[in-house]
């Protein structure tokens, strides 16, 4: 073999290295775009005004499970990219796409469960139609796409807290984000990026605090029931107050 | 988290943690070999030209003894695993193969393929989804040897080898012309690549101030020098 004839071969590898990673760099920005809309769909559809919580829990999560069925039909483009030993060569081009798949899926897993989705969990569901597995899930890309689940449930439970039933949502959704924070504390040392994202849980985490004390604060000034402290709540939303003194209000 | 899963999860990153541990060890293993090799290949630049095979033959074994190492790096690696671990050993395993590719050029004149590098470094083929070397550690591996030539021209002149920068200049144009064929990017390959220019240049010059003071017959100078 002459050096240049390996120069050829060497060419045709590094091309064909290229060409494939940025077809999964493309296949990368797709997912996340798609996913991140997922995530504003649920969170529009859950600051819908409702009488019936449940009924809309279910429809946001059956919403967002067609739209996640879409985005695995993505994925599915750059599977056959993905085999083998290849899947750890482009690990790092495809992992904000399926990080960012992780966290629509988690959020639309705790609207309809109330709990977090498992690492087996996800890998059941990151397959095509055929069952077969899409790709590779590594616990890192799994425990990063999840711990970004807290950022959007404290904007839920904000969104949510000036609605009926909205302070014991954000209660709930307060204790989930606190033992999130507390069992992914024990992985930092495994997983390099889940420091930072920690952080940015812990201000997540005191930003619910932080409304939730406001709105006890508030609550103790007027001595209402509950029901009638969410009804004066929610007509402040509505209105757009905040200095939290409803009009005509008693006490 | 349910607690299993959070146990679950644990037991996987710890186990991971190991088997990098592990890998880092075999690797710190090479990392010793390599800088052995490097170590008795430096002294080429103060050897005459006569003695050069006696120390190749101090090398070789050096070279050799990497195929133990090699070997319980593909046992550790799991399969399919090569690109996750590859940080960990490209730099060592970059090293080894300049050595092997100097070696070979000093005792051969000609470029060693990559098939015979890793053979040399005991790294089979069966092994490529675990512990492999790759088109890229090799090239950078080549590039090295270029740099490491264009200072030996000067060297070797020094010590009165004057037909040194001739066959290094036909050598390393012809590795350049296979590099000019490959379509980088801007990565550290491409960088490297571009460093080359000058390497080429340094050992022009010397065939220059080679020749001009007629210290090689006319006719010896590589074809496109002016005499």
């Amino acid at each position: 073999m002459t050096v240049a004839s390996a120069f050829e071969a060497f060419r045709e590898h590094l091309d064909e290295h290229h060409d494939r990673r940025e077809r999964i760099i493309k296949t990368n920005r797709d997912v996340t775009v798609a996913s991140k809309k997922v995530i504003f769909l649920l969170q529009r559809i859950l600051n819908e005004r409702t009488t019936d919580d449940r009924a809309l829990s279910h429809r946001a999560a059956a919403e967002a499970k067609a739209k996640l069925a879409e985005i695995r039909v993505l994925l599915r483009n750059v599977t056959h990219e993905l085999q083998g030993e290849r899947f750890w060569r482009y690990a790092s081009n495809i992992s904000g796409g399926l990080q960012e798949y992780i966290e629509a899926l988690s959020l639309a897993h705790y609207i309809e469960h109330g709990r977090l989705v498992s690492y087996q969990e996800v890998k059941e569901d990151l397959r095509d139609e055929a069952g077969q597995p899409l790709c590779p899930l590594s616990v890192s890309d799994y425990i990063l796409g999840v711990s970004d689940l807290t950022g959007e449930l404290m904007r839920l439970a904000i969104s949510s807290i000036s609605k009926p039933g909205g302070r014991t949502k954000a209660s709930q959704i307060s204790s989930f984000v606190r033992g999130c924070k507390s069992d992914f504390e024990t992985l930092t040392p495994h997983i390099h990026e889940l420091r930072k994202k920690q952080v940015v849980t812990s201000q997540s985490l005191r930003k619910i605090e932080s409304a939730a004390y406001t709105i006890a604060i508030r609550s103790s000034e007027f001595e209402l029931s509950p029901e009638m402290l969410d009804h004066i709540m929610s007509q402040m939303a509505a209105s757009g107050d905040d200095r939290g003194q409803p009009e005509g209000a008693e006490g | 988290m349910d607690p299993r899963d959070l146990d679950f999860i644990n037991t996987i990153l710890e186990d991971e943690a190991r088997l990098k541990e592990s890998i880092r060890e075999h690797v710190a293993e090479l990392e010793k070999k390599t800088r052995v090799m490097a170590g008795i290949l430096d002294r080429i630049h103060s050897t005459p030209r006569a003695e050069i095979p006696a120390l190749l033959d101090t090398v070789r074994p050096v070279i050799h003894s990497c195929q133990a190492i090699t070997a319980a790096l593909a046992e550790t690696i799991p399969r399919d695993e090569v690109w996750r671990w590859k940080d960990l050993w490209t730099n060592t395993l970059r090293t080894a193969a300049f050595s092997v590719v100097l070696v070979y050029f000093l005792a051969d004149g000609t470029l060693a393929p990559l098939s015979l590098v890793a053979e040399e470094l005991g790294i089979k083929e069966e092994w490529k989804d675990r512990f492999a070397l790759t088109p890229e550690d090799y090239l950078h591996g080549v590039i090295t040897v270029i740099n490491e030539l264009s200072r030996l021209v000067v060297n070797a002149v020094t010590l009165g080898d004057f037909e040194a920068p001739l066959r290094v200049s036909v050598f390393a144009k012809e590795v350049f012309a296979g590099f000019t064929m490959l379509n980088l990017k801007n990565d550290l390959l491409r960088r490297r690549f571009d460093s080359l220019k000058y390497d080429i240049k340094k050992i022009e010059e010397v065939i220059y101030d080679v020749s001009l003071r007629k210290l090689v017959p006319p006719s010896a100078v590589a074809p496109g020098v002016a005499p």
